[in-house]
């Protein structure tokens, strides 16, 4: 993940591998906890946190050249399984083997700081991810050609629209050319314009013999883009396989058969 | 697990941390490859303060000194003494005070407002209150000008000892780097830590040799030293940089152990709770 890697590889060779992943974490029920919140109930025997089991015995591989979806309905762990893959959260159990660098949407960082522009943003995100200044200077124009933010890019980011903000993450994560591309939901806010370059920019990269992971709610675009899909509900994989198959299945699931309002929106 | 497997060795295995920290070996290269984060995060930090302005400069050094009068005139007035010794100590002590505790105040929030970068990047988090440290040194370099130039206009003794307020300030910086590194995950847990700091500042810099000198204390408030580390320092400091004396080894050897001890178990808490953070902030 340190410094940007060009070398090729060879569709079919493993690009991330997760085996017998579990991860429970302890999470506070207090959406702001306090000392005070503590105190005040002390002895009362009032729970403060809760354990959380978001991930299962996840058992998935990606090898290079493919796209694989991931869909599931809120809070089923996909978003999380996302960032033990990129190593923001590490595993309570099993193992994930990355063969290569890992750039997820919004990965780096973008828009972290609001009093900072969206240029700083960039700077900064991507020297927290590991970058050298010089990578960075180099993938800049890029950036923020495809983001099509024209001037803006010197604003505050506290000025940005959420799709000024989508465009710029997405942006970022597909300019610097992971190996690896992990989209969390991020097609979701742009404009129609903006949809259709970022699925160019999808397919193209996955003709570039790259893995691609990517996480929607847009069941037309994961059928349109994908080789493989899984479906995680709960923390548990429910089913893997061909796209049409394992959609089909999750459709049923969700009891709402195939309708326009699912398929449109990505 | 299908036929894809590969043979070549993979770039990066996430598995559950064994001993409850990171790979420590592994968590420092990754820091030490990112040290022009810290420098440009603390840089853009300045920044938006408008440190890097004239006024804002102005400003960083007008408010120790403002204060220090305040205090001066407290004592003149209420305590009757008006020696220039007295005023160098109190606003030397006072720089190396706000020092420490800008810093912790500049820390304490340092994890809790990461939010996008720590859900979405991974990095050593220690990171974020490292940054809050340089701050804090680069807020109290011109401080130390401005007390130089006080110090010539009193005509305060000058020597080689006063070389000795290097490491004073070395030691400090890892004291307060320390306390910030501490802080800061404990604010992740409480966040109302926060607002209490002000309250406790207030209080350590009133039970710190400031305002008087640790020599003119009451033979029964002393014991009030051991559990202070900034005895020993602003004993050592004001030696040092007021009266150009060698300050104590005792002092030096007591702040050093002081400063290290914190900062040792601030990154042990820290370390241990690092991965908590994306769940929490």
């Amino acid at each position: 993940m340190q410094s940007e890697s060009n070398s090729t590889h060879i569709p079919g060779e493993l690009a991330v591998s997760v085996q017998h992943l579990g991860l429970t974490y302890t999470t506070t029920i207090d959406r702001r906890p306090t000392l005070k919140a503590r105190v005040r109930t002390l002895g009362r025997g009032t729970k403060h946190t809760r354990v959380v089991r978001a991930l299962d015995d996840i058992m998935m591989d990606v090898p290079y050249g493919s796209v694989l979806g991931i869909v599931g309905a809120n809070g089923a762990g996909k978003s999380t399984l996302m960032r033990v893959i990129s190593g923001i959260l590490p595993p309570s159990q099993g193992r994930v083997e990355v063969y290569g660098k890992v750039s997820t949407l919004l990965a780096l960082g973008v828009g972290f700081s609001p009093t900072l522009s969206g240029r700083q943003n960039v700077e900064l995100g991507g020297l927290a991810a590991g970058m050298t200044r010089k990578e960075i200077a180099s993938h800049f124009e890029e950036i923020a050609d495809f983001a099509e933010l024209g001037d803006a890019i010197e604003a505050p980011m506290r000025t940005y629209s959420s799709g000024m903000f989508a465009r710029l993450g997405f942006a970022v994560a597909v300019t610097v050319r992971p190996d690896i591309l992990i989209v969390d939901e991020a097609l979701s806010t742009g404009d129609a314009h903006f949809k259709e370059k970022s699925l160019n920019k999808i397919k193209e990269l996955r003709s570039d013999a790259r893995a691609l992971i990517l996480v929607s709610h847009g069941l037309g675009t994961i059928r349109d883009v994908c080789n493989e899909v899984a479906w995680l509900d709960k923390g548990k994989l429910i089913k893997r396989g061909e796209p049409n198959a394992v959609v089909d299945a999750y459709e049923k699931f969700l009891k709402v058969g195939k309708s326009a309002a699912i398929d449109e929106d990505i | 697990m299908d036929n894809a497997k590969s043979k070549t060795a993979p770039v990066e295995v996430y598995e559950p941390f064994r001993a409850g920290l990171p790979p420590l070996r592994k968590y420092w290269r990754s820091l030490w490859a990112r040290r022009s984060f810290i420098a440009e995060y603390s840089r853009s930090e300045l920044r938006e303060k408008h440190y890097d302005s004239v006024f804002g400069q102005v400003w960083l050094v007008l408010n120790p000194l403002l204060l220090s009068g305040v205090y001066f005139l407290l004592i003149v007035i209420i305590g009757g003494h008006s020696d220039k010794m007295r005023y160098g100590h109190l606003t030397a002590c006072l720089f190396l005070f706000y020092f420490v505790s800008n810093t912790m105040t500049g820390g304490v929030k340092s994890i809790t407002k990461g939010g996008k970068l720590i859900l979405n990047t991974a990095f050593p988090r220690i990171m974020l209150p490292i940054s809050a440290t340089v701050v804090g040194i680069f807020r109290f370099l011109p401080t130390i000008f401005v007390f130089f130039v006080i110090r010539t206009i009193l005509g305060f003794p000058i020597g080689w000892a006063m070389l000795w307020a290097i490491p004073v300030v070395v030691i400090t910086a890892i004291l307060a780097l320390g306390l910030a590194v501490l802080i800061s995950t404990i604010n992740v847990y409480f966040r109302d830590i926060s607002s209490f700091l002000p309250y406790f500042s207030r209080t350590w810099l009133y039970l710190s040799p400031i305002l008087y000198e640790a020599s003119a204390l009451k033979h029964n408030l002393r014991s009030l030293e051991a559990f202070n580390p900034l005895f020993p320092l602003l004993n050592s400091w004001s030696r040092a940089i007021v009266h150009a004396q060698v300050p104590k080894a005792t002092d030096m050897l007591i702040s050093l152990a002081w400063a290290l001890g914190i900062f040792i178990i601030g990154t042990y808490y820290f370390l241990a709770r690092e991965r908590d953070f994306a769940v929490r902030v």
